[in-house]
This record gives structure tokens, sequence and C-alpha cells, in this order.
């Protein structure tokens, strides 16, 4: 450990922190030390660092305000490079050994701020100042808001690839107890005992909650020791997870909660092993909350000074920490429990210089206790206004009237350097309220309660409004029994005794948010009550007077609540300010809804491992590896990685595409057709089914038969086509689109099961199951023969559109005589653990006529030459068969109709002029169209042009000599032989012929082939 | 049929696998304790068989040729010595024969079977990995939004099966009285969940065996 540096404002070692262990870390490139169990932000008050940031508006300079998730202003990016993360607070992040922080505003330093200049004319920035000033001209606005978000400083993202990994845990569990504190920890020891299975997650590194920083005893033991009896006496059930470092984040329907574990963050930036943090994605039957409550600072004058804190804070510090952020204390209070600052505060040994009450003659427990001290009690005051820049030197008192709205007397100064406030609690209700549970304000607490459930959850302890000890965990033991009982795991019986603890006999709190100055609030100085987005009381009154009424509409305008710290303090002085300045009361007011995340979570962990090669899944064929092997270049289709084409050593695309069109042409190729839908058909009435799903009819199919069929959806669009093969009596295979598998699965158990139940018949998906090597070309007969003995190819025995079964390189296969080239093809399907075995036998059979595997690329431009159409290419869900000029698919004579008939008729479908496929023959025969391309017939008119087509499919044909393209122009059937013009984006015009689609053996000789 | 030696499972290219954390496989690899250890069942018999689980000839017929009786539960699966039927749906199940012959069970199931049924062998598009160790169930909760650990415990002759999905494929998963879990899934997805198990079962290690 490097020599120790001074730490002024160090006590000693608090509940949770060791002072014998130092820990080094840098703040804004200043080397400082704090010790093991600190905060970033403890570590810092113990260094007597005052100013941790800017503020988002006026740049002015902002201190530690509190302890945990609420903090407002200590904002701060933690280390550099590709670890780095962004807007983390202080309060918030554990010290670990070489820790690198920086305040995330104000550049070049948050002791000299460039914007501090706009700071000065705060009053110039008004509530909706950016839209009110950056409105016109609007095309400046995107310039506006780059330079308004550089300067507003919301830390930088990291430009590097994150170094961390992340995962998620998919969890159930009876009852989900969210926050260890004293609730907490009750309900989950009760639900335990009860049999449930119970997870209990904290956001905080250690269980405890406010038992942490408390002095109080439990049954007659410091509450750090019960808390940790009771820690492991948790530990030791089988069916308890207990999760800290975990902050239940969203509440989600049907009882789904996200829990965000931290599980490497405090011992660095990058985890060396395992996940750096796991979500959690949690099905409860049951939830307690018990997430607390944050105590609210009162509003007054320049309330914003370094040095101005929540009073249980400045108790955490004290009594968790051991640190004391400061030297002399004023505290300003609304009730009794802020009273224990400053016996803290006392008893650590610094001055309390007065605690100024805005109640008069308080009486409580603690008010005495402190009174005995001889600490001077200004009862029936106010601090109305904070003195000081960079840190607080004085306080500024005044006598206030009995309802707290105005100053009565002249004001006097306290020299102080630390004010503490405290205007009661707000119970933490924003997981209830993602519920939807609408909050209920509540007089007698002066705050909201969590409203009515609208899960299966119940709150206990602070966030209800349960502020003494011994109620808290009375509520906690009750709701983790409940809650274990409604998941059906025990009676509901309590099983173990309240632990005894001191009560204090506490006076009412007084209802006040803002506390009144000498000025109106308008006139007074900045009185803040959303610190990161610096939302004053004058601009929260200003929004009113601007004609602003429903809290939803002041929030967004003021921007009040809108910053990472979600509002967690400012939010309810806000709306108290707002029923003010209204006129009504809060309650009428009402407050703004809660939505996720309670607090931010990062990205990496909401993507865990789906990331990378596991982003989505690569479905393989059982050649895959041959592929891989032979350098294919893949393409995705679907989910499936198809080979695109097989280059070998110094060719471009253009070059493999053309030499494996040609070898298809001239002698033989092979294709894994392997990823083909392919649904097996069963049933008496399969026949039936399978002619009302296709266009044609499949009632004469005889087994050993294919037939070439289109399914439409309802409205007459082409929806999928493929083969349908006959196999037996009332068994068939249909093949379908490799993109459209499970969609038609689908469509086909649709029909059957929900408008034709009494057709009897079952789908079953074979896809996976039969692997396919297409072998297609002049050749493939005679590299058929040399492996398969047992089925006759002669074409008078196996015809085309026949299929077979045989026996090929040993292995029991289904060969169908189908073509997608235009040439003699056998598609030979065997089951998929053969599939790499046949196919190498295939390969070696054609070694003698340099057998060429192709890929789909050349697929594509094999069938673009024979005009066959690719569904999802050539149409897009506007085609008809009629447009498609495949008129002789659609069956005439059908006793049933079949799906989308009717639509064929409607006037649209039936009217002349629309898109109807055609071939393009571009008149420079090298040129060729981009796909996509528009047509139109006068490439002279002016922009914007008629257009009247676009090219669905274009290649360079090999075989041709020449570029060939498919097209849809409107009436393009009855203009066969005229010019068309393709405009392009970069200013050519390609001109081409309108020609039949069918470019190649228009006769279909060659799939005839004897 | 497995005595072919040219045959290959849909997991053949990742028997051998192993990752751990931290661990270089090439100086350890068996030696290492794996949480998780997969074993890839060797080429068996997989059929999909419909029909009517309310006629109860079709149910007698099917149990007197696989020696097991049908589930007609939802979520359950019966086995005895090899074979095992995996409930699927109302009208659907599974049929796994460990080194079975398909084509022999199915003429064997069409002579017993009649009227509405439908049989098909698809003994080539899946295959069953048995996941054991101690780490199984953390490794099922990264993978399955199921609640595994809730299935009633598996007793001889019968456990709980749940088609469900899986990272972002489907399998059907099974526990067994050993306290592990069989995977049913599919052949053009399993080397995306093979990969995804080495991945997700990194941080206590996993193998993937033959």
């Amino acid at each position: 450990m490097s020599r120790s540096i001074m730490q002024k404002n160090r006590l000693g070692s608090g509940a949770c922190t060791d002072a014998s262990k130092r820990i080094d870390f840098s703040f804004n490139g200043k080397a400082y030390q704090g010790v093991a169990g600190d905060t970033l932000a403890s570590a810092l008050l113990a260094n007597g660092v005052d100013v941790v940031g800017r503020s988002f508006k006026y740049a002015r300079p902002r201190g530690i305000v509190g302890h945990g998730a609420e903090e407002p202003n200590a904002i701060i990016q933690l280390g550099s490079g590709a670890a780095t993360v962004p807007n983390l607070k202080a309060t918030q992040v554990e010290l670990y050994a070489g820790l690198e922080a920086f305040s995330v505003n104000g550049w070049p330093s948050v002791d000299f701020d460039l914007m501090g200049v706009i700071g000065a004319f705060g009053r110039l920035m008004p509530p909706g100042f950016y839209y009110k000033t950056f409105m016109y001209p609007k095309k400046l606005w995107m310039t506006y808001e780059h330079f308004i978000r550089k300067a507003a400083g919301l830390g930088a993202t990291p430009v590097e690839r994150d170094p961390d990994t992340y995962d998620k845990l998919n969890q159930h569990c009876d009852v989900l107890v969210v926050g260890a504190g004293p609730a907490g920890l009750v309900a989950a020891r009760e639900a335990a005992r009860a049999g449930a299975r119970v997870i209990i997650a904290d956001e905080q590194s250690q269980f405890g909650g406010s038992l942490l920083a408390s002095t109080q005893t439990l049954d007659g033991i410091a509450a750090t020791d019960w808390v940790a009896q009771l820690v492991a006496e948790l530990q030791g059930f089988d069916n308890v997870q207990l999760l800290p470092r975990s902050t239940v984040f969203g509440y989600y329907d049907h009882n789904f909660l996200a829990i965000l574990e931290r599980r490497t963050d405090h011992l660095g930036l990058t985890a060396d092993q395992g996940a750096r943090q796991r979500l959690h994605r949690v099905r409860a039957k049951q939830v307690v909350l018990a997430t607390g409550a944050f105590e609210r600072p009162l509003v007054f004058a320049h309330n914003d000074i370094p040095g101005v804190m929540s009073a249980c804070s400045v108790s955490t510090y004290i009594n968790r920490y051991g640190v004391l952020p400061g030297n002399k204390l004023v505290l300003v209070t609304t009730n009794d429990s802020a009273y224990q600052t400053a016996l803290d505060w006392h008893q650590a040994g610094r001055q309390v210089v007065a605690v100024v009450d805005t109640r008069t003659d308080p009486q409580g427990d603690s008010v005495n206790a402190v009174k005995a001290l001889g600490i001077d009690v200004i009862d029936g005051h106010a601090v109305i206004e904070a003195q000081g820049s960079k840190r607080v030197k004085g306080a500024l008192v005044a006598p206030i009237n009995a309802d707290g709205t105005a100053v009565t007397g002249s004001a006097r100064g306290l020299n102080c350097d630390l004010i503490a406030s405290s205007g009661g609690w707000s119970p933490a209700i924003h997981l209830s309220s993602h519920t939807g549970a609408k909050p209920q304000w509540d007089e007698q607490i002066v705050g909201f309660r969590p409203g009515e459930s609208k899960q299966q959850e119940r709150s206990a302890g602070a966030c209800r409004g349960t502020y003494s000890l011994a109620a808290c965990l009375a509520e906690g033991g009750n709701a983790g029994a409940e809650a274990a009982k409604l998941a059906g795991c025990g009676d509901g019986t309590i099983h173990f005794a309240a632990p005894v603890c001191q009560e204090y006999a506490q006076q009412p709190q007084q209802a006040l948010f803002l506390l009144p100055h000498t000025q109106s609030t308008s006139r007074a100085p900045s009185q803040f009550v959303d610190f990161q987005l610096d939302v004053t009381a004058g601009g929260v009154e200003l929004a009113v007077r601007e004609g602003f009424e429903s809290v939803e509409h002041v929030k967004r305008y003021t921007a009040l609540g809108f910053g990472t710290d979600q509002g967690k303090l400012g939010n309810i002085n806000g709306m108290a300010i707002l029923a003010n300045a209204l006129g009504q009361s809060i309650a009428e007011t009402g407050t703004t809804i809660f939505r996720p995340s309670y607090t931010p979570s990062t990205f990496g962990a909401l993507a865990g491992r789906d990331v990378n090669q596991l982003f989505d899944p690569e479905r393989y064929t059982a050649m895959h590896r041959w592929h891989v092997e032979q350098g294919a270049e893949f393409e995705n289709v679907g989910q499936w990685k198809r080979p695109w084409y097989f280059p070998q050593s110094g060719e471009t695309m253009f070059d493999a595409v053309n030499r494996e069109g040609l070898a298809v042409r001239n002698s033989v190729g092979i294709l894994d057709a392997s990823t083909l839908g392919k649904i097996d058909i069963q049933g008496p009435d399969a026949a039936e089914f399978i002619t009302r799903i296709y266009t044609n009819s499949y009632l004469k199919l005889a087994p050993g038969k294919c037939r070439y069929g289109v399914m439409l959806k309802e409205d007459g669009m082409i929806f999928d086509d493929g083969v349908c093969a006959c196999l037996g009596d009332n068994h068939y295979l249909m093949f379908t689109t490799t993109g459209g598998a499970a969609g038609v699965l689908a469509w086909l158990e649709l029909w059957q099961q929900t408008e034709w139940p009494e057709l009897q018949v079952y789908f079953t998906s074979v896809t996976d199951h039969w692997t396919t090597a297409t072998v297609s070309g002049p050749n493939a007969r005679k590299v058929i023969a040399k492996v398969c003995a047992d089925i006759d190819l002669s074409n008078q025995a196996f015809g085309f559109m026949d299929w077979r079964d045989g026996t090929v390189a040993g292995v029991k296969a289904r060969v169908f005589r189908i073509s997608f080239t235009g040439e003699l093809s056998y598609e030979v399907n065997v089951p998929a653990h053969h599939g790499r075995h046949v196919w190498e036998q295939l390969m070696e059979a054609g070694a003698e006529f340099d057998i060429t595997p192709y890929g789909t690329e050349t697929m594509h431009v094999l069938r673009a030459e024979k005009g066959f159409i690719i569904v999802g290419q050539d149409t897009d869900g506007s085609m008809t068969p009629s447009d498609m000029n495949m008129d002789w698919v659609l069956g005439k004579n059908k006793t049933f109709s079949y799906l989308g008939k009717r639509s064929l008729e409607r006037s649209d479908t039936t009217r002349d002029n629309r898109k109807q496929l055609v071939g393009l023959k571009t008149l420079v025969a090298t040129e060729v169209i981009p796909e996509g391309a528009q047509i139109v017939f006068d490439s002279k008119q002016k922009i914007p042009m008629s257009m009247q087509g676009h090219v669905t499919s274009s290649y360079y044909s090999a075989c041709l000599g020449h570029s060939i393209a498919l097209a849809v122009v409107k009436g393009g059937l009855n203009r066969l032989g005229q010019i068309v013009y393709c405009p392009l984006a970069d200013g050519r015009i390609i001109a081409a012929e309108i020609v039949s689609s069918v470019f190649y053996d228009p006769k279909g000789e060659r799939h005839h082939v004897e | 049929m497995s005595s072919n030696s040219h045959v290959q499972t849909p997991l053949h290219y990742l028997h051998g696998a192993f990752n751990k954390t931290g661990v270089d496989r090439a100086l350890f690899n068996d030696q290492v304790d794996c949480g998780v250890v997969i074993k890839e069942a060797p080429l068996s018999a997989h059929l999909n068989l419909r029909g009517d689980a309310e006629d109860s000839a079709f149910c007698a017929a099917v149990a007197a040729v696989l020696g097991v009786a049908l589930p007609r539960e939802p979520g359950f699966c019966n086995h005895h010595q090899s074979a095992s039927i995996y409930w699927l749906g109302p009208s659907e199940w599974c049929v796994i024969t460990i080194d079975g012959d398909a084509a022999a069970i199915e003429a064997a199931l069409r002579e017993k079977l009649s009227g509405h049924i439908s049989i098909v062998d698809v003994s080539g598009g899946q295959t069953l990995i048995n996941l054991r160790g101690a780490n199984v169930e953390t490794l099922l909760k990264k993978s399955t939004v199921y609640d595994c650990q809730a299935l009633a415990a598996a007793k001889p002759g019968q456990c709980r099966a749940v088609q469900t999905t899986f990272a972002k494929a489907s399998a059907i998963i099974s526990n067994r009285c050993d306290g592990s879990y069989d995977l049913v899934i599919r052949r053009s997805f399993a080397d995306y969940i093979g990969q995804w198990l080495l991945d997700a079962g990194a941080e206590f290690g996993c193998r993937i065996e033959g």
C-alpha cells in the first residue's frame, strides 16, 4: 500500500468500513485514499471533496446530497477506454483499488467550467427555454441539439467493443422479496420457514438497508449484528436465494420482474472471469416489496450549494462509513426523525450549531434528547437561504408563520459548513407503480402510499409509509407469511417473534416542502427542486402561469424528474409546489407515474449471451462443414446458412457464378437443397386438403408423381410455391420455400384446426430429417447411375416430375426428377445423418464429368434463364398467379374452390394494366440492371417520372452471353418488343427490351431429355 | 443403422468440445471438472406419431408394439428400456428408441394400427442429448424460460417432458431419475444449441461427448 494520504473527514471505521484497509483511487485525475467498505461518495466526502459535478443547465457547482439511488449530483464516469461506464452515481459505486472516476458534467474541470458563464444568466433560461429558443428555424434544431447535448455532458459512451460478458437467468420462485432492510429480511425468513422458494434481492453490497446506519439495538444487540445473524439464518435455508448488489428495476405484467445483478463491478472495470452483470428474469408467484423510503430534502434558496445534504445521508456517512462530511452542522427539519442526525453528529464530536425546526415547541423523545445535550433548537423557524458558492459558509434563518408559508421576522445568519435538511419521507413506491397501482396521497405520513395492488404483491415497511422499526418488522413478518401462504406454502402462521427494539415517541411532522423566503418565489434566489435538471420552485410556478396544469405536462415542460435519478428526491416537492400554485391539494394534483427502469441498466445485461455468433441461430445442413472446407461463401436464407457460391482461387463472385452456371448447362452440377421446407401429410382427406390449399388439383395425382403448385393467401396473392409429391395412398410430401417452411406449416394447421376440422389429415415437418442433393445437368443421369443400381433411370421408367424409392450410395433414398434449372435433374433425398456421405459419393461419381458444386447465386441465375419465379423475390405479397403469367397453375374445375380464388375475381385483380412478369434484355449485353430499378417508358420526361414497374431479378447469364432480368411492368405482356428505361441513382439510364420471361429452352426439351 | 461408419449425428462435429473460463483445453481437457457434461445419444429411431388418444385400440396397439404405454396426460414421457414416448400434444407423440431401427418400428406399428393415423420417421431430423452434472439446473435457467425445477420428480418408467423454447431455438426437455436432463433438439439447430451450451456453461465448465 502506498503512503497514506490524509482523509480529513475520516472518523474511523464505520459499521461497514474498515479504516485500517486503505484503498487508492483517483477522482478527476487527482489521487485520493478511501477505505475498505467505502462507496466512491463516502471516500470523496472523507477527503473533503466538495464539488463533484456541475448542474445540467446552469452549470452550478454541485456536491453530494444523498447516499444511494436518490443521488442527483454525484454523476460520474468510471474509467476510460473500452470498459468505461458513464453516468454512475458515486453513492452506488463501491470503491476498489485503482478506481478512476471523472465528473460527467463540467469540462474542462468542475472547478472552472466554461459553461458556468451561462449559469450566470440563469434567469434567462426559464423552463421550456430550449423549446422556446430553438424552435425556429426548424432545420437548425439538429445543430442546436448537438451543441446542447455536448454542453450538457451526459457522459461518454465507449467507442470500442465492450470487453465484458453478461448473461441471463430465468428464475422462478414462490416469493420474491425486494429489499433486504428490516421488513424484507423478516419477510424472507417467514416465507422460507413456510417452505416457499424465496429470492431476496437488494441493490446494496450488504443486506440490512437502514439498519446498516442505525444506532438502535434489536433483541439487545447492535443492528448490524442482528442483520448478520439473520442473513446467516437465511443462508441456512436450501430454498432461499440471496442476491446482494441486485437491483429489481422493473415490475412487469404477470408478476414478471427483472433484476440486474452486478457481479464484478465492485472488483474493477472488467471481469476477469465470468459475467460482469447478470439479468435475472423472475416469474414470482408472490412479491413482497420492502423497498424503503427516501428522505425528502427541503427546498430553500441556494439549497444546491455543496454542503447541503439529506439528514439521513449525513447519519449514514457517520454510522455506516465513519465519515463526517463537514465540521459545523445546521439541521433544518419538519419532523422528529431528523433529530437523530444531530445526535449522531454530536456523538461524533463535531459541533451542531443549531437544529432549526419549522414547528413550534416540538417535544418528541429525540427532540428532548437533543435539547438535553445543550444543542440549540430554534423552533418556528426555517433555513431560508444557504450561503456560500463552492461550499456552504452559513445559513440564513428566519421565523416563519405556523403554516410555513411566510417569513414573519428578520433573518439572521448562522455560521456553518453543512446544512442537513429533512422534509419527511417519501415511500419508494416505484415498483408498486410499475404494476399500474395508482399512488395514494396520505396526509398522515405526508407522502404517497402504494395504491391498490394490481398484481400478486404487497408492500411492507417504509415503502408503505410505516416508519417505526418495530412496526416495519411486524409488517415484514406478516407480509412474508401471507405471501408464502398465497403461493401455496404454509398456512400464514408467523413463526418468529418480532425482535425487541426501542420505540421513540414522536410528534406529527409538518407538511412543508418549500421553505419561504423574504422575497417571493419568483424573485428569491433559486430554490432547487430537481438538482440534476436544474428545475426550481420558481420554474414550476412559471409553468403554471404559462398555462400548464397537469402534473404530466408540467413534468415535461420543466423536465422535473427527467434525470437519471428519476426525481427520487425532487418529484414530491415539485408536485407539492405545483399543487400550491394551482391552489389545490396534492391528492388532487396527483403524481407522475413511475416506469421501469428504477435505476439505469446496461445494454450488455439486457443482451446477455445473445451476441456475436449466438445473436441469432445459424441453421446448418448436414453438408455444411463440407461447404466450409471447400471455401464456400455463404448467404443467409432465413436462419439457414446456404452456400452462395464456391470461389476457386483467384475467382471473383462473377467468375465463380459464370463457371458454376456453365458447368450445369454443359455437364453437371450439384446443389445442397436441404433447406427447402418439407411437410409430410397423411390422412384419408390429405388430397382434398392439399387441393384446397394449392390453386391446382392433386386429387388425381398418382403415387410416384409430383406436381408444382402455388398457394395463395385469402387475398389471392401468392404466398408460397413448391412441388408436392404423392408418396402413397393418403400420403403426400409437400416442399415449401426455405424461408416459408414454418409459415406454411402454421397455415396448414390453422385451416385444418379452425376451418376444416372435419378433414382427417395430419402434418409433420420433415425439413430437418431429409438432406437433399440436387444433381443437375446433361450428365446428371450418368452420375446417378453410378451410385444407384435399383432405380430404372430411363426416361420411360422415370420421367420428368416422377419420384422413385431406391438406394443411392448404399443409403435408402427418395429421388425426385424435378428441376429448378431447366436441366435434367435428380433431387436425391436421404436421412440427414447420411447426408454428407451421400454428397461425397455423388461428388466422387461425378468427378469424371467434372461435377461442380454450385450455390444459391448460380441457382438464381439458372432459374431466371428459365423464367422460374422465386416467391418473395419476384413476388412481394401483391402478385397474383396471373400477374406472374402463370394462369396455367389455376385449377378451373375444382369442386371445392381453393384459398384465394374468390379474390382473383375482384375488380382490382382482374383490371388491365396490372404489373405483369416479363423478361428484360438490355440493349447493351454486358449491362446488368440493379435489382429494384424502376422502369419508365419515356426516359426524357421530367422528374417525377411516371414509374411503370420495377426489376425483380437481374443477372448476367454466361450461358446466353448477355444480361437478363425479370421485371414486373404495367401491362407488360402486351408490350413485348417495346423498349423501356431504367434511370439509376447515379444518372445512368439502362435501356432494355421487353421479352418473354423464359430466356432459355422455352420448349423445355432439356429437362424432358431422353 | 448405427453400424454404418459414415453416419454423422447432428452434434458429431462438437464431440470432444470443451469450454471452461480460464482453462486451456489443450492442457487439461478431460482432467478438468465440468459442471455440465453433455452426451449425445447414438443414432436412434425417432418417429412422430399421430392418432386418436381416445381410441383404446390405438393406445393398446402402440403399447403392444413399443412396450411402453402411450402417455395421455400433458407433459409426460413414459419409457421402458430403450424406448420412450413423449407427449407432444393431444394427438401427437414423439417415439424414440435408442439404437433402434425406425423403418422396422414404423412397419410394426402400421401392421397393428388402423384408421386415421400418421407415422413419420424423423430420425435424421433430431437428436437426443443428456445433460448431467452439478450445474445442470443453472445451465437450464440460462437457456429456457421453463421452470425445470418445478417438474415433478422423475420416477422409474415415467418422467416429465416439456416442449419449450431453448435459447432462441426449441427443445423437448425431460428430467431423469438420476437428476440429469434429456433434451431432444432439431438437427439444423444442433450446432447453435451446442455452441450455446458450451458458452453458457463456461463459468463452471462444459464438455460435449459422443
